[in-house]
């Protein structure tokens, strides 16, 4: 089980400007991390989503894009699962 | 002092939803700082259940995994989470569908007041 998320986090690493990316599962819990990203934003990420999810209950899970100068954080949350994905804002092509 | 230490305790415990108490106890369970929510249930906060946590922990630091730091127990309707920081012991309530990451990422923001309080445990 593991290695096919190792896979899925390793394959979106490997995209443009994509520097790291967690997954977490329903209770925060980190079952995965790869690149520049830490364990211990899967809490936050998690609530995060769970707040967000709150303003429109009616619609699908959101995409929540955090941004600042340099990198952006785009995280989702899936039926199970919370995925953060971190990049750079201006990808070297 | 002690004030400052409660209402920023208080101000942790609303952060995370559905997180009914934090409570900083000596070795035996007394009760150091606290902060508790009205459904926070009264069994959870006894001496005698939290002391439980620091003979699991020594027993646990024998299973040949290093010396263990957290223990998460899930319960039906509650979920409960005790940190070995001793001579404290770092404690958290909360209800079972709570963001249990959250909580543990809550032990960076405890950790500054533990200093102080460990100064005050070990002179007493």
């Amino acid at each position: 089980m593991e290695k096919s998320i190792e896979r899925c986090l390793s394959e979106t690493c490997s995209m443009d400007g994509v520097i790291g990316s967690v997954l977490a599962d329903q209770q925060g819990l980190c079952l995965g991390v790869k690149g520049k990203a830490s364990i211990s934003s899967s809490g936050v990420i998690t609530a995060i989503a769970d707040q967000v999810a709150k303003l429109e209950p009616a619609s699908k899970n959101p995409i929540i894009v955090l941004e600042n100068d340099t990198n952006q954080c785009l995280i989702q949350r899936a039926d199970r699962a919370t995925v953060a994905i971190f990049k750079t804002s201006n990808p070297v092509n | 002092m002690a004030e400052d230490m409660k209402k920023y305790l208080k101000q942790l415990l609303l952060r995370v939803d559905n997180l009914l108490c934090i409570l900083i106890t000596d070795r035996d369970g007394v009760p150091i700082l606290k902060a508790v929510n009205d459904k926070c249930p009264e069994l959870a906060m006894r001496p005698n259940f939290l002391t439980t946590f620091a003979m699991a922990t020594d027993q646990s630091s024998k299973l040949g995994q290093g010396r263990n730091k957290t223990i998460i127990c899930m319960y039906s309707s509650y979920q409960v989470i005790q940190m070995n920081k001793l001579p404290l012991i770092l404690n958290f309530v909360a209800t079972a569908d709570c963001n249990t990451g959250h909580i543990l990422s809550l032990e960076n923001l405890i950790e500054p007041l533990l200093g102080e309080l460990k100064g005050a445990v070990i002179e007493s």
